[in-house]
């Protein structure tokens, strides 16, 4: 029996996760987290894991309420505390109640021409950074390995294939791993697998893959993304070696959200809506 | 004819010399085992960013033959770098080490308080280093330049900086250091990274006797935003993986890796009596089985805690004295007067240069958080078990030990043939002796060494089989949150 005769008697439907790329994306963050707890020995920090993922919701749900907005959206806000969980540490728990609430509260509130500029999870960890003894990046979490790098890329690419921002990740890496090569290679002749030890760290993946790909806080336009996210690499590259500052791409796009609105004013687009269910699977049920 | 000299070139601190080899490890209790081999210790203090770096020099030998080479970050004054006393390594060592605590049981018929104890545990170790005089010439032809000159304690130093790596290989053999081939390919990146070498030797004058077994640690203070140990120098002529003790000492918290995964060995875990005896080999097993199952490439916590003057309890228990503020001064810890606080780490790292190819990277964290490698052994009651308690007493002793016996298969794979008797030491003292048989199969472990934590290995699939499950939650989840929207927007 042909595929489309199989989807129309819906005798074979689409998993609700390839419908909706934010409900996928959950399920990278997610099981990058259980992956974690299981085999990265981070099952000390489940408290931490629990306060964030509660208070994250807590943030949405009163942001649901007061806003009038669609319960659709906690996705988007459980999106930003895994982010959150995997990369923001911090032993008070009140740093770790009220970044999350700093996340979700500048989605809402820190907003240009009716979005949000900050990407969430990256405002949430920064805030704290800034203006509390209390918080920390651990950047050697994941540590540093090909599996890993395998896994993150094929769960980023069915995300991004739906949402298109790969541009950015690819153009993120690239950049990086240029400057990296240049430097260490080349300059200082490290042997290459000090840049491929650096290139394949966890961290440094996580946020390529999944943190600068925020549609919704990336430039609307493939070329503002492209000369955007070089840009992000070039900072991270230059923090890192002049400054030694371990989590730099994080500082790095923090510093460059700016740009987002001048890379849109420059060169226009719409601006990304995130849809719950996807062209195609509306075609079929037309 | 000159002596033969010989020099490697080691990560953080040492020349280190075939021959001469003297790595002890360290030692439990009284036994004389030889634990981690190849093993050095350094103490890092870091307060902003000034560093303080002490290394160990446990240097047995003719002092003739000593020598050492650091990469440093900047042009040491000579206030910057002095010598310290050999005790503050023991002291921390000793204060910090993984450690075995001791409980005994109640008397189940007649209970009577008993108090804990401590194994004492202590170690030993020693560096190997060699190496010769230096001559300090001074060729342009190197492209070598010596930055400065001091004679501190019974050390003569030079702080040479170079412009390739070629110049200061040969600068080195002509000085009669015989380089590692390796070693030269290191050199570069130190060189190009604006590093400079901290070149050490002993000054004949200053030592009373050739034959020394005492070389004073070094301590060298310096301010730069890079906090990292140039492991990868000592790479260059290293057989094998080598093991370094960190004692870390900050201000605000926990000292954590970087570019590495930092993770705390498995603790609180109750092991068989047995052990006691050999629990210098035991933690050398639960170490290598956790650094294997880890993948051969992380750093390894084996203590954190508070060590301000202020806080009273420093460890619980203690294996050693705490260190006072006389020694944290000692080690390096300038700031106690005006914030008091004072927070050690303990790390533990095997490294070779498959898995370990960039420089160790730290960074301080303000994670305060206690942690510490302990475990436990829990003496049984004697005398009279006729009572109902005491029957019951031994039936749970039985179920207990067998646990204890699972746990030390799972920390170290260890299997005796003398468990099943450790299991029913106190069998035949039980009434209900007929019943025994049946419940015995239960108690005795079977099967082979495996299972969760260090033991089995690391497998990789376990993130796409955690992926699909959550899916299907998530799937689930998100039908229900769709249905709640519909009955929201009917309302």
């Amino acid at each position: 029996m042909p595929l489309h005769t199989l989807v129309q008697e819906r005798r074979f439907s689409t998993p609700v996760i390839f419908k909706d790329p934010r409900l996928f994306q959950l399920t990278a963050l997610g099981s990058f987290l259980i992956f974690g707890i299981l085999q990265l020995g981070w099952q000390h920090d489940i408290k931490r894991f629990l306060t964030l993922i509660s208070f994250t919701l807590l943030a949405q749900c009163l942001a649901i309420v007061a806003l009038k907005l669609p319960i659709d959206s906690w996705k988007s806000g459980l999106i930003s505390g895994l982010g959150l969980c995997l990369l923001f540490h911090s032993s008070s728990f009140w740093v770790l109640a009220l970044a999350p609430i700093i996340a979700i509260g500048s989605k809402y509130l820190i907003r240009w021409k009716g979005t949000h500029i900050f990407n969430p999870a990256n405002f949430g960890i920064v805030i704290p950074l800034l203006l509390t003894n209390e918080a920390w990046v651990n950047t050697g979490q994941w540590g540093s390995g090909v599996m890993l790098a395998f896994f993150f890329a094929s769960a980023a690419l069915m995300v991004l294939m739906k949402v298109g921002r790969i541009d950015t990740s690819v153009t993120f890496l690239l950049t990086l791993f240029a400057l990296e090569s240049l430097r260490s290679v080349f300059y200082l002749e490290w042997d290459f697998d000090v840049v491929f030890h650096k290139m394949m760290n966890g961290s440094v993946l996580l946020f390529a893959f999944f943190m600068i790909t925020d549609p919704r806080t990336t430039p609307n336009r493939m070329k503002g993304r492209i000369i955007w996210a070089a840009l992000i690499g070039v900072l991270s590259f230059a923090l890192t070696s002049v400054f030694y500052l371990h989590t730099a791409p994080i500082w790095a796009l923090f510093i460059a959200t700016p740009f987002t609105l001048f890379m849109n004013h420059l060169f226009g687009g719409k601006t990304f809506n995130w849809k719950p269910i996807s062209h195609i699977t509306k075609q079929f049920k037309q | 004819m000159k002596n033969l000299k010989t020099l490697i070139v080691f990560a953080l601190m040492m020349v280190q010399i075939e021959g001469v080899m003297a790595f002890c490890g360290f030692y439990v209790a009284k036994a004389d085992a030889k634990l981690f081999n190849n093993r050095s210790e350094v103490i890092l203090v870091r307060n902003g960013n000034r560093t303080v770096v002490t290394m160990s020099n446990d240097f047995k030998g003719n002092v003739r033959d000593f020598a050492m080479v650091v990469p440093v970050p900047v042009v040491l004054s000579e206030h910057d770098i002095r010598v310290v006393n050999r005790s503050i390594f023991d002291k921390l060592n000793d204060y910090s080490a993984p450690r075995l605590v001791e409980y005994y049981d109640e008397h189940p018929c007649a209970p009577i308080m008993r108090e804990e104890s401590v194994l004492e545990f202590s170690k030993t170790m020693q560096a190997n280093y060699t190496s010769m005089d230096l001559a300090f010439n001074l060729n342009e032809d190197y492209g070598v330049a010596i930055e400065a000159e001091y004679q501190i304690g019974e050390y003569d130093i030079l702080i040479l900086s170079a412009t390739e790596s070629d110049g200061l290989r040969r600068w080195l053999t002509d000085n009669d250091y015989t380089i590692p081939q390796d070693a030269d390919e290191v050199l570069n990146p130190y060189i190009k990274s604006n590093m400079k070498f901290f070149v050490v030797k002993v000054n004949l004058e200053k030592v009373a006797s050739q034959e020394t077994e005492y070389l004073s640690p070094i301590q060298i203070t310096y301010s730069s935003d890079k906090f990292m140990l140039p492991i990868r120098l000592g790479m260059a002529n290293a057989d094998g993986p080598q093991d370094l003790v960190v004692y870390a000492l900050t201000d605000q918290g926990r000292v954590e890796c970087a570019n590495y995964r930092t993770v705390q060995l498995p603790t609180d875990r109750n092991i068989p009596t047995y052990v006691k005896s050999k629990f210098g080999e035991f933690y050398k097993s639960v170490f290598e089985r956790s650094w294997k199952y880890e993948g051969q490439n992380a750093v390894f916590l084996e203590y954190a805690w508070d060590v301000s003057p202020q806080n009273r309890v420093k460890c619980d228990p203690c294996v050693g004295p705490p260190p006072i503020q006389g020694d944290l001064a000692e080690a390096g810890v300038n700031w106690l007067n005006s914030t008091g606080k004072a927070y050690f780490t303990r790390l533990h790292v095997r490294y070779e240069r498959d898995k370990f190819p960039q420089d160790l990277q730290f960074q301080v964290t303000p994670n305060k958080e206690r942690y510490q490698a302990r475990y436990v052994v829990t003496h049984p009651a004697s005398g009279d078990f006729t009572c109902d308690e005491g029957q019951a007493y031994l039936k749970d002793l039985e179920m207990r030990r067998s646990k204890e016996v699972d746990e030390l298969r799972v920390l170290t794979g260890w299997v005796t043939k003398h468990q099943s008797g450790y299991i029913n030491e106190f069998s035949n003292r039980r009434l209900d002796r007929q019943d025994l048989e049946e419940e015995r199969n239960e108690f005795i472990p079977t099967g082979s060494s495996g299972g969760k934590g260090p033991g089995g290995n690391q497998f990789p699939w376990t993130l796409p089989i955690v992926f699909v499950s959550l899916a299907f939650f998530i799937g689930l989840t998100s039908r229900l949150v769709k249905k709640l929207e519909a009955v929201r927007s009917v309302s």
